[in-house]
């Protein structure tokens, strides 16, 4: 099996993973179309470079709760796993050892607390959420917690952001990002006020 | 990035000019000066970026600190707030700048104050203080005002008179920026409380001028390079002009690190280090130093010899002395409806009720109120750190808020006074080498209890106009001592006594003839904390003198 085939498969196997939980909390139609929309773009994707199978499948449940899908895209569709794969390439390449290091040590953590499971991303959400609530004020939550902001919200280039999921979700149209009036409702309503005059 | 010269100078042959710094006074000087035919030789530390080179990209710009040099792991600059501890090397930067051509004029948000008559007469108005070296300057607002006017045409200001302003020779060359959403919020809140809010002016073009494009209100000013050119840069107003004139050399990405002297005590050469890191000097006529207000006073300390043992230009001790910051505090809002504050510039409206010092208050100061959506115009930054405070930072809740408030929240900005003091000031760390090898800038501040007096006084009306405005929910940032700026103001201050000053009131060292210094480090007071306009016109009015003395062999 290619190494192309093992991304693939994990992807749906994660994937359905994810979708498993949002749909449980959620029982919306529209995630399930979100999250099959977001599974066959990762389809299409190259392998990671960087990250391992069974580490990509963590990063991937930590950012979905560090930005959930709900009823809009999260970090899931934004592709913040790709981010932090591309990421080890470029501005963490010096730090590559340690984020890896960082990660063995977080899976270890959880198989110790929670032996049953044994696996971050097997959880279920709310018991995610306990979890990362538990280690909120670690370094690697903060580092977390950055990673997925940065590969939600940055320019897609870095690897995240697909399809300006984040921009969108703060209620950014996506690029080029030029902008005539009325920008906004106070100021359409001063024109408005403005034009009446004449 | 890569620039093909248009004239080359010989390394050994004497320029009439070198200017060391390419920002928003050294761009000036530049063009004036290679314009009017002499021959100048421009050295930036940073590379040549183009309006295309820049983008939108948070990470890069204000993560990784692309346009500041890779910030403080390569500059490697130390902060202390006690001057009898030892400074360490922050994470932050203490003293930021880009490092580009056209300097921090590239990345600065753009915002465009003149200041008043009454900025450079203060101390004759309301005394000496305790502590401070508040003085007057040796020149008045009617002497600047004709290069006021002439940064308002050349480099391109967009704006409208404030019912404050002091007096203006010539209007605005075009009409303001489209008010956005928080402006006139700001308008409303004013209004009920008594108060004006005014067009801000700005360093942007609302529509073409000079050959330049308008803004097309991509949001991304602050902290920015403008991918379109509107933004009035030295990179988009002078340096093409300079360039144009075939009489002037810009090299990109040499940063130096001293300055040579001859057996007469004028200074003869320039010492940099090349792209490639090898030392180069650059023989020179006169040179001007434009480096800005940490870079400029690190260059004269590090340029002493037998014959300037304390540092070039030094004879008073002054050079390094009296930096100010400009005091800031800031306080946020949120309101019904989408501002969508990340469309367009950030400021479009300030209020200037505040600007004068009044006795009453029981301090010294004033400063301006603007408004702007700060990081709400970017959302990375706004999801890191921006936000309600004890909201959620992550999970369901935490998302709802950012895609509820982000387009709804706006900021009021207040920027203030700072008071010259001994005590703060850049001096060279003796111990840390930045990665030019250089000795490092080492930053000793503290904010004057009446700085900061001044800034919680305008987060108090900040927080009054948010009321007054209908925000749903207003809330203030803490207001604390500064640990690092980006106005570098005051550290070569120009002065008619050599004994309390470094530079005349032309620019000209007291203690080397053909020696000039001009950016933040030459003003006297701080203004209320938008110096550019004022750098600018300095830059306008220096070159003015300075060619004048060559052209009759006085330099």
């Amino acid at each position: 099996m290619t190494k192309s085939e093992l991304t693939r498969r994990f992807f749906l196997q994660g994937s359905g993973t994810i979708m498993g939980h949002a749909l449980a909390r959620a029982g919306a139609p529209a995630i399930l179309a979100v999250l099959q929309s977001a599974c066959s773009a990762r389809d299409e994707r190259a392998a990671f470079t960087n990250l391992t199978e069974a580490e990509a499948r963590e990063v991937i449940a930590i950012a979905a709760r560090i930005v959930p899908t709900t009823n809009t895209p999260g970090a899931t569709e934004a592709g913040v796993v790709y981010f932090v794969d591309s990421a080890l390439n470029t501005f963490l390449a010096d730090s590559s050892d340690f984020v890896h290091a960082q990660l063995a040590e977080f899976q270890a953590a959880v198989a110790t607390s929670l032996p049953s499971v044994g696996l971050f991303s097997e959880l279920e959400a709310a018991a995610q959420d306990k979890y990362l609530r538990s280690i909120e004020d670690t370094a690697f939550f903060s580092g977390a917690r950055f990673l997925t902001i940065a590969g939600v919200f940055g320019m897609s280039s870095w690897g995240g952001n697909k399809k300006e999921t984040g921009w969108r979700l703060v209620g950014m149209d996506g690029p080029p990002h030029a902008w005539t009036v009325p920008f906004g409702y106070y100021d359409a309503q001063y024109l408005s006020e403005q034009t009446d005059d004449v | 990035m890569t620039f093909e010269a248009s004239v080359r100078f010989p390394l050994a042959k004497p320029v009439d000019f070198v200017i060391v710094g390419s920002g928003s006074a050294g761009g000036i000087l530049a063009k004036e000066l290679s314009t009017a035919g002499f021959s100048v030789v421009l050295l930036e530390q940073g590379p040549y970026r183009q309006a295309a080179d820049f983008t939108h990209d948070e990470l890069a710009v204000l993560v990784f600190n692309e346009l500041g040099g890779g910030g403080n792991k390569a500059a490697q600059q130390t902060f202390r707030s006690d001057p009898d501890k030892i400074a360490i090397v922050p994470s932050r930067q203490p003293a930021g700048y880009a490092q580009t051509v056209g300097g921090s004029s590239v990345h600065f948000t753009a915002n465009f104050w003149r200041f008043r008559e009454s900025d450079f007469k203060e101390r004759s108005l309301f005394g000496a203080i305790n502590g401070t070296n508040f003085t007057d300057w040796p020149i008045t607002y009617r002497e600047l005002e004709p290069y006021y006017t002439k940064v308002d045409w050349e480099i391109g200001v967009s704006g409208a008179p404030g019912p404050h302003d002091s007096f203006r020779s010539k209007p605005f060359p075009m009409p303001p920026i489209a008010v956005k959403s928080s402006g006139v919020l700001l308008e409303r809140g004013a209004r009920k409380l008594g108060l004006t809010a005014q067009v801000e002016p700005l360093a942007i073009l609302s529509r073409p001028h000079n050959n330049r494009p308008p803004c097309i209100g991509c949001g991304f000013c602050m902290g920015f390079g403008c991918e379109v050119g509107a933004k009035s840069s030295t990179l988009a107003a002078m340096i093409p002009l300079a360039l144009a004139s075939g009489n002037c050399e810009i090299r990109a990405e040499s940063a130096v690190f001293r300055i040579g002297t001859n057996g007469n005590g004028k200074v003869d050469k320039v010492f940099y280090y090349d792209a490639d890191k090898n030392e180069r000097a650059q023989k020179a006529r006169a040179v001007i130093v434009c480096a800005n207000g940490a870079e400029t006073p690190r260059l004269l300390l590090n340029s002493s010899s037998d014959a300037f043992p304390d540092g070039l230009a030094n004879s008073s001790g002054f050079v390094g002395r009296n930096l100010m910051f400009n005091g800031h505090a800031r306080s946020s809002g949120l309101f019904e409806h989408p501002l969508n504050d990340f469309k367009g510039v950030q400021v479009t409206r300030m209020i200037h009720d505040f600007y004068e010092s009044d006795p009453a208050r029981g301090f010294y100061g004033g400063g301006g109120i603007d408004v702007r959506p700060f990081v709400a115009a970017m959302p990375l930054a706004y999801a890191a750190i921006g936000g309600v405070p004890g909201a959620p930072t992550w999970g369901a809740e935490f998302k709802a808020h950012l895609e509820q408030d982000f387009v709804r929240s706006m900021s009021l900005f207040c920027g203030t006074t700072s008071l010259p003091q001994d005590s703060n000031n850049i001096t060279i760390d003796p111990t840390h080498k930045d990665n030019w090898g250089r000795p490092s800038i080492r930053v000793t501040y503290k904010d004057h209890e009446d700085d900061m007096a001044m800034a919680a006084f305008l987060q108090d009306r900040s927080m009054e106009l948010f009321d007054a405005a209908g925000a749903l929910k207003s809330w203030r940032a803490p207001i604390e001592q500064q640990n690092g700026g980006v106005h570098l103001l005051g550290t070569c201050r120009m002065g008619n006594d050599a004994k309390t000053s470094v530079i005349d009131k032309f620019h000209r060292s007291h203690d080397v003839s053909n020696l000039f210094l001009c950016d933040g480090s030459s003003l006297v007071s701080s203004g209320r904390g938008q110096p550019t306009m004022t750098i600018m016109a300095l830059a306008f009015r220096a070159a003015e003198h300075i060619a004048a003395a060559a052209r009759n062999n006085e330099v």
